[in-house]
């Protein structure tokens, strides 16, 4: 009996003390950068894990593919060539208006624009916290990707990175309830700052003035401001303006353009040095 | 609970490590106990992307109290031992949530209750396969 009390005792001292340990590590992990390193190298360890944990669906996609029938192909084949043409068509305009923008920046003596150097990546398919908006993606610090590069799809900004392990990388999405993209309405010019809040189809901006000029539908892009997100890439449209009369403020609602919950590749900005 | 699985199912899935550490710090109470927790709650922390130490707070705490009540809830009968899984997954649950909560995203209640619900639920099951486990392996 002794015995055994003695054993509760050492037990409870024990957890105890590994219940501040784990306090500190939560409070030095959320105030400091200095853990990343801890964070990265167990990451590294469990990589194998994540792959192995995809391999299912992965595979999956492997065979449905390999099945697709002959004449899906065919037909596919064909609307990329007619969507390629056009985006050539497109594309020829573009390149005598990045002159003409070039030329008229020259002569405005500003800086000039380069394209943005982008890495292409794939999901691996690892659900995360249901109380966050975080994805894994496969390419890490060994292509390039490190912390703050902004992430996009074929639709608009998707996020940024904010773990670089070797070879993955964790992005924050747009619409997690801790990120704030800096915004631009296209139309009216009016500056701001879009949150999440947990929903992949929601953004929220809030305190904006009650005078300023926004209309449902108007489209939003980054602003630029804060030097993560690259400028002038789409992030949503506005898909509801709700008036706090007792404040004088007004909150809008915007729907993201990428598409958070379904897009498999995405594009991870390089920012110019 | 990193696998692969639509979105709606997430805030529905067992705790799986909760249950297996459950499980075995009942069978192995000697070898399997609060390290074991504890290391296995940073891996996790680190595949959900969590605080350091978040998951691993709840994991130590919930064994804590099963390392103190293994001898009386291993005669129990079965679904008599799921009320009291239940109530550490709960436990396991509010610690992690608390920390959520203080870092200002609390989730819906909902999602809250429903993982250690179907844990529960899943809890004779988990048993009778990890103790065939257990048996084959001809441990304890």
């Amino acid at each position: 009996m002794k015995q055994i009390l003695n054993n509760t005792r050492v037990a409870t001292a024990h957890t105890l003390f590994l219940v501040c340990f784990c306090i500190a590590l939560m409070i030095v992990d959320h105030r400091f950068n200095h853990l990343e390193v801890v964070r990265s190298n167990i990451s590294l360890v469990l990589s194998p894990l994540r792959y192995l944990v995809s391999f299912p669906a992965m595979a999956g996609n492997w065979v449905s593919e390999w099945f697709t029938a002959h004449t899906e192909l065919l037909e596919d084949n064909g609307e990329l060539r007619a969507d390629m043409r056009l985006l050539n068509a497109r594309l020829q305009k573009m390149i005598v208006l990045q002159e003409e923008n070039q030329r008229l920046r020259s002569l405005l003596a500003s800086s000039r624009k380069l394209a943005d150097q982008v890495v292409v990546a794939e999901l691996l398919s690892v659900d995360q916290n249901p109380y966050r908006q975080l994805i894994e993606i496969n390419r890490g610090s060994a292509d390039g990707v490190f912390i703050g590069h902004a992430v996009i799809d074929d639709f608009g900004i998707m996020g940024q990175v904010i773990h670089a392990n070797l070879h993955s990388a964790t992005i924050i999405l747009i619409s997690d309830p801790d990120h704030a993209t800096p915004v631009q309405f296209i139309r009216s010019g009016v500056r701001s700052v879009a949150f999440g809040n947990g929903n992949t189809d929601q953004l929220e901006i809030r305190y904006l003035p009650a005078t300023s000029d926004i209309q449902i539908g108007d489209e939003l892009v980054t602003s630029g401001l804060g030097g993560r997100f690259p400028a002038d890439y789409p992030v949503a449209t506005v898909s509801a303006i709700r008036e706090d009369l007792t404040h004088g403020f007004v909150s809008v609602m915007a729907t993201p353009k990428a598409r958070l919950d379904s897009s498999r590749e995405v594009l991870v900005i390089k920012p110019r040095l | 609970m990193i696998l692969p699985l639509p979105d709606w199912v997430q805030a529905y899935r067992p705790n799986w490590v909760a249950l297996i550490l459950i499980y075995w710090s009942m069978a192995l109470p000697k070898k399997v106990g609060l390290w074991f927790a504890l290391f296995s709650g940073l891996l996790l922390d680190t595949l959900h992307g969590t605080l350091l130490g978040q998951h691993a707070l709840a994991l130590v705490i919930i064994i804590y109290i099963n390392l103190n009540l293994y001898q009386r809830i291993r005669v129990l009968s079965l679904p008599q031992q799921s009320f009291y899984v239940f109530s550490l997954l709960f436990i396991n649950q509010v610690a992690v949530v608390w920390v959520e909560g203080i870092l200002g995203r609390p989730p819906p209640l909902m999602v809250f209750i429903s993982a250690p619900i179907i844990g529960m639920l899943i809890w004779p099951w988990a048993f009778v396969i990890l103790r065939d486990i257990r048996r084959k392996a001809m441990l304890g």
